[in-house]
């Protein structure tokens, strides 16, 4: 068993907001989750010429998919059990086990949650003509929970190594995976009324009435078509039938 | 628009187009920070904030779950601000939409060859790998960033050069209704985007109630206004 004196988490930290720039089809966040987790591991070059850390290294680079701002979660949790001797298996199984709960906890709680509630109150406050002022907000406010959250996953996993499951069970975490949900569709659904008052400024008259129309047509098509149609391709559709007549209505 | 301006629109661009996926993830990918930015340094903030507006609602309709393919607004909330650029209102809105969504189309389509070509680079040092040598492993990471950044850039360039088009091409042609009927498709499309996008994450449950509560108190807001 080898224990690091004092874990470089900052440098980890650091790879970690690159997780997914290797993202691939083969292994996922592999290879990004292995670089993290590399700096952590070089205390294992000590002893049976590296044998131990180019295992440990090799064990990090494999298949991973999970949320990327909890990715540090099983890197420190992998490398952590790896310092306290833990077999293959053991790593390989943690890792696998992390890989769903992390997933569906980091889009419940960032991409449906987090995100979608700061970016709401950055349309709302552009609506209500606070201008770049809602944006700078957006970015500050949305960047304290993202760098505040990979963090206490980086830290949880490291502090906790194979028993890491106990940090999910976090009340604090709970609550907000559990709020995220109602707080997102308030600001969305406040934020929606808002925004079309601020793009439909530019309209007067049958304008109005024919964007009311293609909206709600547009939200019924998307609604029902959904898994074929994408408001890429309704927004890509509509504006071809608008330039054509338009073109032709002289 | 001078070339030095386009050169900084693509660096803007590559920069937003690495912030997606690759590095750091802080957000300034999302149209709402993209597109004012990008207006701030064509001096056109009004434009901006409102093609900002319009591509951050159809981003509501994207959620970036494991491998699922999706277009990326980023680089095209560039290229759109710079399509509208000096256009106001109806006829603004309209042309950077068509730049924009065929822009996003472009960025999804950029994403899923890179990323076919990182994992046959993966691949081909699966031994190496294998063996644990840590200076390949972080060599393959950076040079995938690498090929990101190049693909954000070569996506933005392709985006704002068919803005320049757009613009030299189609600005001036359009009748006054066809302008409207642009605008009008643009903001009803991303309008429903957004709402169905939500809808889908929303679900019949709890939250369905405070999503109407949202809208209601929005609508308050804009009636107040």
């Amino acid at each position: 068993m080898t224990r690091a004196r004092r874990p470089p988490l900052g440098r980890s930290l650091l790879r970690l907001f690159t997780v997914q720039g290797s993202w691939n089809y083969e292994r996922l966040q592999g290879i990004g989750v292995g670089v993290a987790e590399e700096p952590l591991l070089r205390d294992l070059r000590a002893g049976e010429n590296g044998a131990a850390y180019r295992a440990a290294v090799a064990r990090g680079a494999h298949f991973f998919n999970a949320h990327p701002y909890l990715c540090g979660l099983a890197v420190g949790a992998a490398a952590r059990a790896e310092h306290e001797g833990a077999t293959p298996e053991q790593v390989e199984r943690l890792r696998s086990a992390l890989c769903g709960p992390l997933g569906s906890l980091g889009d419940r709680l960032v991409w449906a949650g987090w995100l979608p509630v700061t970016s709401a109150l950055a349309l709302i406050g552009v609506a209500l003509g606070l201008g770049l002022d809602a944006v700078i907000g957006f970015l500050v406010v949305y960047n304290v929970g993202h760098v505040g959250l990979r963090w206490w996953a980086l830290w949880a996993g490291w502090t906790h190594g194979v028993r890491v499951a106990v940090a999910l069970h976090q009340p604090l975490l709970q609550r907000a995976a559990a709020w995220s949900g109602p707080a997102m569709a308030l600001a969305v659904g406040m934020a929606l009324p808002l925004s079309a008052g601020y793009l439909g400024g530019a309209f007067t008259g049958w304008a109005r009435e024919v964007l009311a129309v293609a909206t709600a047509a547009g939200c019924a098509l998307l609604w029902w078509g959904r898994g074929r149609l994408t408001g890429l391709r309704y927004g890509l559709a509509l504006l071809a039938v608008a330039a054509l007549v338009g073109w032709l209505w002289r | 628009m001078s070339l030095e301006l386009q050169l900084v629109l693509l660096l803007w661009g590559t920069l937003v187009g690495l912030d997606l996926v690759s590095v750091p993830q802080m957000m300034i990918a999302r149209p709402i920070v993209a597109g004012p930015i990008a207006g701030a340094m064509l001096g056109d903030l009004g434009a901006g904030l409102q093609l900002g507006v319009l591509f951050e609602l159809f981003q509501y309709d994207v959620l970036p779950m494991g491998a699922t393919r999706y277009p990326e607004y980023g680089p095209a909330t560039v290229a759109a601000v710079s399509a509208a650029h000096g256009a106001a209102g109806a006829l603004g809105l309209g042309l950077g939409a068509l730049v924009g969504l065929v822009t996003a189309m472009l960025g999804g389509l950029s994403m899923y060859i890179v990323r076919r070509a990182t994992a046959r680079a993966v691949h081909a040092v699966t031994d190496r790998l294998e063996a644990g040598d840590a200076r390949l492993l972080v060599r393959l990471h950076v040079s995938a960033i690498a090929r990101d950044a190049l693909r954000a850039a070569a996506v933005t360039a392709a985006g704002l050069g068919f803005a320049h088009l757009v613009r030299l091409f189609l600005a001036g042609t359009l009748p006054l209704r066809g302008v409207t009927l642009l605008g009008i498709a643009a903001v009803a499309a991303a309008l429903a985007a957004a709402t169905a996008g939500t809808l889908r994450v929303v679900g019949r449950g709890a939250s369905l109630g405070w999503f109407v509560a949202g809208v209601l108190g929005g609508t308050v807001l804009v009636w107040l206004r």
